[in-house]
């Protein structure tokens, strides 16, 4: 994967010089702006795929729990 | 052309220590991989927990090599599903879970951290179960072995220091190379060992239920749902850079390959309970019963492996934990940070290493039904956080170039079925007992 960075514009002399920074003490990078994302926007395929299986789990969860008990006794 | 090059040509002002410079392209990059290298090798290798430990070492009494084809099956799942995370975790240096609660809404925000803190407060529990049984079996009486344990597993995290969190983690991971000795030390046939690494064969017995449900432990065992929440959370912590990715995935694929190497050396030391015929009903037995074939070293060195995977697993786990459940609450939430300034993070990832092994030395504890809730709870939850993940690195609107490309979504989706079907299959066990046959 090829990389651009700020030194593309120096020359081939000067690029043979590398500096490192450790990421924890280099300048904080700008990153997506998360904070005021909306819910993703999904098809209605994938909200129905997604509702079954909240189903799904909540079965799982309710079959497990019960299971759980009975050996428990 | 590609430069690993970062921050020069920003003011020095920015930097909080000086920028290392050289002269040699192959220095930079191995330099800049060792300054990237950490969250791969641990999250890989601390998913060797007590709990694999038992899982492969199990497999290697019962199958003896007969399955080590499986965890070279496992090695580019593994991988593929932890790169995913590395993506989203440096393009949004977001946690996992806030990642959730963004994009799917409260109601799937709230089970996945639910599911998350249920599951690994269990395998917690079972870390500690771990330490105390191979402390008891070293002589050291775990009333006191466990508390000692916890207290500097709470300690290794409140230093401050993020680096000094990773190096000690490091240094615990590469500890594990000494499996590597154990496994030459019981003499596997190296032929016998190559070819059931390459050729699936089927099992002596023949494909039983017990052989399928030991398939979908290894499985289950190898790809564990906190490991998503996990490298996530860590990467953003590092505070990795765009230009990191590379090293990153080096970094992760290298943890990968270690850990399948370090599982396939696990079952060979279990190969040598099966070549003698012996059972066992935990890997602490086993390590005696080899002590007695091999001498006192390996059974002492066996059970302080056993610890040192609890130890890893322990503090991976709870800051997967507390990492999820500050970055939900918009506490702050790093290893960077001392204590006053993130006492929620701190308080979180405390109290479950110390409820955890607390619970452990409560007399008649039902550790056994913990254990078997552990294994279903994430077979259950891994599927569907895996789902999230794949939704998440098709969110263009997120993560641009960052985002999966067709093959990704073709090799994801095809694990996402896998995995589906195990965990069904999984449930269904659990659920009817009695629905497979036992021989």
């Amino acid at each position: 994967m090829t990389l651009t960075t700020e030194f593309d514009h120096l020359t081939q002399e000067e690029r043979q010089v590398f500096t490192l920074v450790h990421p924890m003490d280099d300048a904080p990078e700008t990153k997506v702006n998360t904070e005021n994302l909306a819910p993703m926007n999904m098809t209605r395929t994938v909200r129905i795929c997604l509702f079954a299986l909240r189903g799904y789990l909540l079965l799982m969860f309710a079959l497990l729990g019960y299971r759980v008990l009975q050996l428990a006794r | 052309m590609t430069t690993i090059i970062h921050a020069a040509a920003r003011e020095s002002a920015t930097l909080t220590a000086k920028p290392i410079r050289v002269s040699n392209r192959w220095a930079a990059h191995t330099l800049n991989f060792f300054m990237v290298f950490g969250p791969g090798l641990i999250v890989m290798e601390a998913d060797n927990d007590a709990g694999a430990v038992s899982t492969y070492v199990q497999t290697g009494a019962q199958y003896g090599t007969r399955l080590l084809w499986l965890l070279l099956l496992l090695l580019p799942i593994t991988y593929f599903v932890q790169e995913m995370v590395v993506r989203l975790g440096i393009a949004t240096g977001q946690g996992h879970a806030a990642m959730i609660y963004r994009r799917f809404g409260d109601w799937w925000g709230r089970f996945s951290l639910a599911d998350l803190l249920l599951v690994n407060f269990l395998t917690l529990v079972t870390e500690f179960a771990a330490i105390a049984l191979a402390l008891d079996k070293l002589g050291v009486n775990p009333r006191w072995g466990v508390p000692v344990a916890a207290v500097a597993l709470t300690a290794l995290a409140l230093t401050g220091s993020y680096r000094r969190w990773e190096r000690i983690v490091v240094f615990l991971c590469l500890l594990d190379l000494a499996w590597f000795a154990i496994a030459f030390r019981v003499h596997p046939a190296p032929g016998e060992v190559l070819r059931h690494a390459l050729v699936p064969g089927r099992p002596a017995g023949g494909l039983t239920a017990s052989w399928l449900f030991l398939v979908i432990a290894i499985v289950g065992t190898t790809i564990a749902p906190w490991q998503l929440f996990f490298q996530q959370s860590c990467v953003a912590d590092k505070r990795l850079r765009f230009a990191d990715l590379n090293a990153s995935r080096l970094d992760t694929f290298v943890g990968a390959v270690f850990t399948i190497l370090v599982a396939g050396c696990m079952m060979l030391a279990g190969n040598a309970a099966f070549q003698q015929h012996w059972t066992f009903s935990d890997p602490a037995q086993m390590a005696v019963q080899l002590g007695g074939l091999f001498g006192p070293f390996l059974k002492n060195a066996l059970l302080l492996l056993m610890i040192n995977a609890a130890v890893l697993g322990t503090t991976t786990i709870s800051l997967s934990s507390a990492w999820a459940y500050g970055e939900v609450k918009g506490w702050p939430h790093s290893l960077q940070k001392p204590i006053r300034e993130a006492p929620g993070f701190y308080a979180v990832y405390a109290l479950c290493v110390l409820a955890a092994a607390g619970l452990v030395l409560i007399p008649n504890a039902p550790l056994q039904l913990i254990i078997l809730s552990v294994q279903v709870l994430a077979g259950l939850m891994l599927p569907s956080a895996i789902v999230f993940l794949q939704l998440l690195l098709n969110d263009r609107e997120v993560l641009g170039r960052f985002a999966n490309r067709r093959w990704n979504n073709v090799v994801n989706w095809s694990i996402v079925i896998l995995l589906f079907v195990l965990s069904l299959l999984l449930a269904a066990q659990v659920a009817v007992p009695r629905l497979f046959p036992n021989s």
